[in-house]
C-alpha cells in the first residue's frame, strides 16, 4: 500500500494534509522540530530533533527514514529548509521533484511550468517529491517525542541576529497595490504610494519598474520570474496584463485594474475596472477610500 | 580544490510565446546566463580570490551551453575556467537529473564549495541547490548572503524570517545565494576578449552516471484563468462606483 509523506519543519501545513487526505493513503509525517510534531489527523508522526544544528542538518536522517517507495508522493511546504531536505530526499530516492504544482491525483500531477505561463500533467509511477505551498496552520495535538539520531550534517547555528529593515512581505499581504509602466516617472510613485498606504496594503511592481527602470526594488516585482502572490485585494495600476505578469496575481480574490488602454490584456483579468488616466483616477480613488 | 558556481543557460519565459494548447514557443527569447546566477559567480570571484582557488563554473544544458557566445558570456563575468555538458537532451530532463549532472561536474572539477543563485531564471523553482547537495551528500543552506572560509569548512550567513543567523558548517557545502548578496560586474570589451581564451571542458552524458528520475508528459495547456466580473466604471462618477463596489464585496 502507497504512503503519503508530509515533512515540515512547522505547523503551516493544512493544504499539505488536504491533498494528502485526496490521495487516500496512510500519510506519515515526519516532524523536523518538536513544534511540528504536534500536526493532528495523520497516521504516524516520526519526529526528528536537530538540537542545536539547523534543520538542513537533518538532510540525511530525514533521506533514512523516508523509505518511499513506488506510488508514494513526498510532499514539503515551499520553504527555503524544507527545499533543502527535499534536493536530498529526491537526490537519495533518484525521484523526480515537482514545484509549483496545481493538482495531485494518484498517478498523476498538474504543474506549471516556466513560473506559470505552461501547464503539464505528468504520470508518475515511482515515488515523487512534491514542493507546494504548505497551507495555513494545521490543528495541532500533543507533540511526539523525537527519536534520537545521529545522521546529522556537522553544522550549527554560531549567532543570529534581528533584521534593522522592514521586508516587504508580499506573499502573506492581504492587499497589494501594484504599479507598471503607466506611471510616467519615479517621483509619480509618491501618487500611488499614498493610495497604498490608505488602503494599508503593500506595494508592488510589474518587471520594468524593478529591473530596467530600478525604481522599485526586485523582491517587489510580480510575475514569472519574480513573487507570486495570492491577496484578497490585487489594484493593479497602469500594468498591461501580460500572461507573464498575471500568473503572478491571478489567485488574488479580487482584481482591480486602472488602465488608460481599454483594450489592454489586464481587462480580462479584471474584477473591476476603471478605464482612464491614472493621474485623475489614483488621487480621486485615494480621497474617496 | 576550487570553488564552483552552477549556472544555467536560459532564456526568460517573460519573452516566450504561449499557444492556447500550453506549447511553449521559445524562439523569440533570447538565452543568456540567468540574471540570478551573475551573483554567485560575482560572489565566487570574490572568495576565490579571498582563497587562493581556483573558480570553476559547471552548466548543463542544450548544445548552445558551449556554443562561443555562451561560453563568453559566462566566463567573462570572473570564472577561471568552465566544465559542460551540453546536449539538447537535457530539455527533457527533471530536475533532479539536471542537478545529479552538475554535481558529476562540480566532483571533477574538485570542488571545496559549491555556489547557485536564489532561483532560474526559466523554472523559478529554487531547487536546484538543494539537489546538487543531496547529489554530493553535503549540507546546502539557501538565502545565503555571506560566504567565509573557516579553518575546516565555512561560515555563512544566512536571512531567515526576521533577521539573519551564521552558519558554521564543516567539510564541503552548497549555497544558493540572496539576489542581493552583492552587485555583479558588468564585463567590458577586455573580460569579453580574455573570456574567448579561457578554457572550457566538455562532459558527455555517456561519461557520468545520472539517476532516471523520468516523468511521462501526458498533456500541456495554457493555464486558465479565474472567472472575473469584468465591471468596468466609467464617467465621472466611475471611481465613486469602483469603492462601492469593493467596499459591497468586503474587498476594503
Amino acid at each position: 500500500m502507497a504512503t503519503t509523506w508530509i515533512i515540515t519543519a512547522d505547523t503551516a501545513v493544512s493544504s499539505l494534509l488536504d491533498t494528502a487526505r485526496s490521495l487516500g493513503a496512510p500519510v506519515t509525517l515526519v516532524a523536523l522540530t518538536p513544534e511540528a510534531s504536534a500536526v493532528d489527523g495523520v497516521s504516524t508522526v516520526v519526529a526528528l530533533d536537530a538540537g542545536d544544528a539547523p534543520v538542513e542538518a537533518l538532510a540525511p536522517a530525514v533521506a533514512e527514514t523516508v523509505t518511499a517507495g513506488d506510488g508514494d508522493v513526498v510532499l514539503l511546504p515551499n520553504r527555503p529548509a524544507e527545499r533543502v531536505i527535499a534536493g536530498a530526499l529526491a537526490a537519495r530516492l533518484g525521484a523526480p521533484v515537482l514545484t509549483g504544482v496545481r493538482e495531485v491525483g494518484t498517478g498523476s500531477v498538474t504543474r506549471a511550468r516556466f513560473g506559470g505561463i505552461a501547464l503539464e500533467t505528468v504520470a508518475t509511477s515511482g515515488p515523487v517529491v512534491i514542493v507546494a505551498d504548505g497551507g495555513a496552520e494545521a490543528p495541532v495535538g500533543e507533540p511526539v517525542r523525537a527519536t534520537p539520531t545521529t545522521s546529522v550534517y556537522p553544522a550549527r547555528v554560531t549567532a543570529s541576529s534581528a533584521a534593522s529593515t522592514t521586508v516587504a512581505n508580499l506573499a502573506s499581504a492581504k492587499r497589494i497595490v501594484a504599479v507598471g509602466r503607466g506611471v510616467k516617472s519615479e517621483a509619480d510613485l509618491a501618487m500611488i504610494r499614498a493610495l497604498a498606504a490608505k488602503l494599508g496594503a503593500e506595494l508592488a511592481c510589474s518587471r520594468p519598474l524593478a529591473e530596467g527602470l530600478d525604481w522599485l526594488p526586485k523582491d517587489v516585482y510580480i510575475g514569472v520570474s519574480g513573487q507570486t502572490v495570492t491577496p484578497d485585494l490585487y489594484l493593479a495600476i497602469g500594468i498591461s496584463g501580460q500572461l507573464q505578469h498575471m500568473v503572478g496575481a491571478q489567485d488574488a480574490r479580487t482584481i482591480v485594474v486602472v488602465n488608460t488602454d481599454d483594450k489592454a490584456p489586464i481587462l480580462a483579468y479584471a474584477d473591476y475596472a476603471v478605464v482612464g488616466d491614472l493621474y485623475d483616477v489614483v488621487p480621486a480613488l485615494t480621497e474617496a477610500l | 580544490m576550487s570553488t564552483v558556481v552552477a549556472y544555467k543557460w536560459s532564456a526568460n519565459p517573460q519573452d516566450a510565446v504561449v499557444g492556447s494548447d500550453g506549447t511553449v514557443d521559445w524562439s523569440r527569447a533570447k538565452a543568456g546566463v540567468g540574471e540570478y546566477d551573475t551573483i554567485p559567480i560575482e560572489l565566487g570571484r570574490r572568495l576565490a580570490d579571498a582563497t587562493g582557488d581556483e573558480l570553476v563554473g559547471v552548466s548543463v544544458g542544450p548544445a548552445a551551453v558551449a556554443s562561443p557566445m555562451a561560453k563568453k558570456a559566462a566566463l567573462s563575468r570572473g570564472l577561471d575556467r568552465a566544465v559542460v555538458l551540453a546536449d539538447d537532451a537535457v530539455a527533457g530532463w527533471n530536475l533532479t537529473r539536471v542537478a545529479a549532472a552538475l554535481a558529476a561536474l562540480a566532483d571533477r572539477a574538485e570542488a571545496t564549495i559549491v555556489l547557485t543563485g536564489d532561483a532560474s531564471v526559466d523554472e523559478n523553482a529554487k531547487m536546484t541547490s538543494a539537489l546538487v547537495a543531496g547529489s554530493l551528500g553535503w549540507p546546502c543552506f539557501q538565502d545565503v548572503s555571506e560566504v567565509a572560509r573557516t579553518d575546516d569548512g565555512w561560515r555563512l550567513t544566512q536571512v531567515v524570517s526576521g533577521g539573519t543567523r551564521e552558519i558554521e558548517v564543516s567539510g564541503g557545502v552548497v549555497v544558493a545565494v540572496t539576489t542581493d548578496a552583492v552587485v555583479p560586474r558588468v564585463p567590458g570589451m577586455k573580460e569579453i576578449l580574455a573570456a574567448g581564451k579561457k578554457p572550457v571542458d566538455e562532459v558527455s552524458v555517456s561519461e557520468i552516471e545520472l539517476p532516471e528520475a523520468a516523468l511521462e508528459i501526458q498533456g500541456r495547456a495554457r493555464p486558465v484563468m479565474a472567472t472575473r466580473k469584468h465591471h468596468v466604471f466609467g464617467g465621472t462618477d466611475a471611481v465613486n462606483q469602483l469603492v462601492a463596489a469593493m467596499r459591497a464585496d468586503g474587498a476594503i
